[in-house]
């Protein structure tokens, strides 16, 4: 039986810890970046008119190159989210990637200073959570335009015809390195036969 | 670096983390003395509160735990799963889990342990919940409305009230504070 002193001891400590916590702020290691005067539930507020100029201006999404540039440059304070079924996250994913379906995103934590990029299987479930994260107040935030497709075509298959013109060939060499330091396997249709082997790829299937 | 370290999708994973943490909870009922089908209707009967003073600082240390380890950015809440909410339903199942409780005297948890430790209350309440599991899944369909109820998402206090989390983690210190003095003062006064 513990003796009294400690009882009171370890109510007085979690009293204290309690009083403190309430003084504390939020527990989450990133806190929720909001607009001024937001809901502090996951109810957010959609500005149409700036959303629908920032879609005009293909200011939205990242396409998959951009992507891995800023991987590759160790972006900070970048965070990519893959909003798949678990199974598919584990069978593939981008590296870096972290998996957050979309009815729980809502709910994690994001830093106003973060950038955030938003990829599914096709470009249609980041698109909306793009929408969802700009509700919540969430102002450097991308959808990856055609999603994991879009990654593995681009980045990490990317491809060229044996004779494309000099300039291309130039920017395939700058994309084929960078494709390399993912683990990516260019190719030159219609050159070299042995530079031409599968790419294992993720299954390709909803959204 | 930042907790949790072990993520899991798979099901022998978390079969494996959930094996090992309950061995560890189980050691831990068993150390408190729940094993024992009398100490846990004394609450009931208001004669010995050990059920509900075990479980409450186990929820006070958690809690504490999870608030303080996220805000020193030692663990990520973020990445710390929220079961779902079904409200009515899960009322429902709270309701026939305490009358279940109260007529056998032992939860699965204390009942495992009791069975552990060679007791055959213990047994005979682990073939009850096998046998209610059964006969739930058994007869499922026209319970499927009510399954399927109230579906209310990863439900939080401090999102369902909109009042910040250190304000709840204070609130339910508080309560369990008051809650201890009281049960002893009940205990001590028979």
């Amino acid at each position: 039986m513990m003796s009294r002193t400690r009882r009171r001891w370890l109510a007085g400590a979690a009293a204290l810890a309690g009083g403190l916590a309430a003084l504390a702020g939020t527990p989450y290691r990133r806190a929720v970046a909001r607009a001024p005067g937001a809901p502090r539930s996951p109810a957010g507020v959609i500005d149409i008119t700036e959303l629908a100029r920032i879609v005009t201006d293909q200011e939205d999404h990242v396409s998959a190159i951009e992507l891995a540039d800023w991987l590759h440059a160790g972006r900070p304070r970048l965070r990519v989210i893959d909003l798949r079924t678990a199974p598919e996250f584990a069978a593939y994913h981008i590296p870096g990637a972290e998996h957050i379906t979309l009815d729980r995103l809502a709910f994690t934590a994001f830093a106003a200073d973060e950038t955030v990029v938003l990829y599914s299987e096709l470009g249609v479930h980041g698109a909306q959570a793009w929408v969802f994260l700009r509700a919540l107040g969430l102002h450097r935030v991308f959808f990856l335009r055609n999603g994991l497709h879009e990654w593995l075509d681009d980045v990490m298959s990317p491809t060229i015809a044996a004779d494309a013109p000099a300039e291309a060939k130039a920017g395939f060499a700058r994309i084929s390195e960078l494709s390399r330091s993912f683990g990516g396997l260019p190719r030159v249709l219609g050159g070299d036969p042995a530079v031409v082997a599968p790419v294992p790829l993720a299954r390709r299937r909803g959204c | 670096m930042t907790a949790p370290w072990i993520e899991t999708d798979t099901t022998a994973g978390a079969l494996a983390i959930a094996g090992v943490t309950g061995i560890a909870f189980g050691a831990a009922l068993e150390r408190a003395g729940l094993g024992s089908a009398r100490k846990l209707v004394g609450q009931f009967y208001a004669t010995d509160f050990t059920v509900f003073k075990v479980m409450f600082t186990a929820i006070l240390v958690a809690m504490l735990g999870a608030f303080w380890l996220g805000r020193l950015g030692v663990l990520d809440l973020a990445r710390v799963a929220v079961p779902d909410t079904w409200l009515v339903p899960q009322l429902v199942g709270g309701a026939v889990f305490g009358a279940g409780m109260a007529m056998a005297g032992l939860c699965p948890g204390t009942s495992c342990v009791a069975a552990a430790s060679g007791r055959g209350d213990g047994l005979a309440v682990i073939a009850g919940v096998f046998a209610g599991v059964v006969a739930t899944g058994l007869g499922f369909a026209p319970l499927r409305t009510l399954y399927d109820a109230t579906p209310r998402g990863p439900l939080t206090v401090p999102a369902w009230l909109g009042v910040p989390y250190g304000a709840v983690v204070l609130g339910v210190v508080a309560i369990a504070l008051i809650g201890f003095r009281v049960a002893e003062r009940i205990e001590g006064a028979r």
